[in-house]
């Protein structure tokens, strides 16, 4: 197969497909995919970093303003799918659903992250979608 | 057709298999080359592969049903035992995201790729970790034997030498030390001191790299036994990725609740 058609499918299946991430712990160790939860917030924090990128959003309460973090895959999966540091700032209102954590801090798998400005959908996979990883 | 963009999707999704007919490198001599080509780039893309001598249904690291846990291996009771713990309690335990190297088989399957390098001028065999804490083993292809395990110091790769049997790398090692889980799937698969390896490792085609590994290990397994897959090519570079770099989920890694 020329070379050229290959690299094209090749970049085509990555970009159209189903996206797989791969988490380096166990989810259902961290996370109970039974306790769905969505929370909009402004995010205050952005780390690129491996194993996983995490957020941090600051979420309005009834009466007050509380701090929720978020996993999501690797660097590599999201760079891999063309997103990168640059694809939110500090000040974006995000949406976001995913899975409590297990320990019943403020932490969430994360799933699905919509900026909710544009309605783009961010992110789209979480460290949950690689069976493998599981 | 009724979902053509779901079969083109597929389609390309499947494109590794349309590659099959690419041929398996070779170096001037013509031994494989179990790496990436001169001026190439790609890994082998592993997060792929059951450590299981028979076919069990899994969901990622666990058994769909768990009553199929004895075809997985032929366990010793206290290792039967302790995989059954493992798998129950969710993988709390593994060392894997404390940052601890994968040795043996689940090389081959953690996330974030391998490299295989022919070090031709040290007359070894590199094979490097993308994932988990990046590290990597050497096997010796220069005919040297294993040391005296009286005097070893046990280590999470082991001593390995390798040789050639037409286009398989056969490669032998002992000296492990107990401080991993030599599988991520199924994970919490046990192993003792007493751990013998015996790999086949080849490459039919240039997108397709074949797994074969026996494991003897009579302390934790009543007989040896087999297990093989397939790791796919990947064209992309193996991104820097090391574990330790951020790894805040520990206090997280609960378990069952």
């Amino acid at each position: 197969m020329h070379a050229l058609v290959r690299t094209f499918l090749l970049f085509a299946a990555t970009a159209l497909c189903p996206l797989t991430v791969s988490s380096h712990h166990s989810f259902p160790a961290q996370y109970d995919a039974d306790k769905p939860i969505t929370l909009s917030g402004y995010l205050i924090k952005l780390e690129w970093r491996n194993p996983h990128v995490y957020f941090y959003l600051e979420v309005e309460t009834e009466d007050d303003w509380e701090e929720w973090a978020f996993e999501m895959g690797s660097p590599i999966a999201m760079e891999r799918n063309g997103w990168n540091k640059n694809s939110v700032e500090v000040g974006d209102i995000l949406e976001v659903s995913g899975s409590l954590a297990r320990d019943g801090s403020n932490l969430v798998n994360a799933s699905s992250v919509v900026l909710a400005d544009s309605g783009r959908r961010l992110f789209a996979g979480s460290s949950q979608d690689e069976q493998t990883s599981r | 057709m009724r979902h053509p963009i779901l079969f083109f999707c597929l389609t390309l999704c499947m494109s590794p298999a349309l590659n099959a007919q690419l041929a398996t490198p070779r170096f001037e001599d013509g031994t494989v080359n179990l790496g990436a080509m001169r001026g190439e780039t790609g890994h082998w893309n592993t997060g792929v592969g059951n450590l299981s001598e028979n076919f069990v249904e899994m969901d990622g690291a666990y058994l769909i049903n768990p009553e199929e846990i004895d075809k997985v291996a032929p366990f010793r009771p206290w290792a039967k035992k302790i995989v059954q713990e493992r798998l129950e309690s969710l993988g709390r335990d593994d060392p894997h995201p404390r940052c601890m190297p994968n040795g043996g088989p689940r090389q081959f399957h953690t996330p974030w790729g391998m490299e295989i390098v022919h070090d031709r001028g040290q007359d070894r065999i590199l094979i490097m970790s993308g994932g988990a804490n990046r590290s990597w083993r050497e096997i010796w292809m220069d005919g040297r034997a294993h040391p005296d395990l009286d005097d070893y110091t046990a280590t999470f790769f082991g001593h390995s030498v390798g040789h050639w049997e037409g286009d398989t790398l056969l490669v032998d090692t002992v000296g492990f030390n107990e401080r991993f889980w030599f599988a991520r799937r199924p994970s919490g698969m046990p192993h003792t001191v007493q751990l013998h390896l015996m790999e086949k490792i080849s490459r039919p085609d240039h997108d397709t790299l074949h797994y074969e590994v026996t494991i003897d290990d009579p302390g934790a397994y009543t007989r040896p036994w087999t297990a093989s897959w397939d790791v796919p090519w990947s064209e992309f570079h193996m991104t820097e990725y090391f574990c330790q770099d951020n790894n805040v989920d520990l206090e997280h890694i609960v378990g069952p609740q």
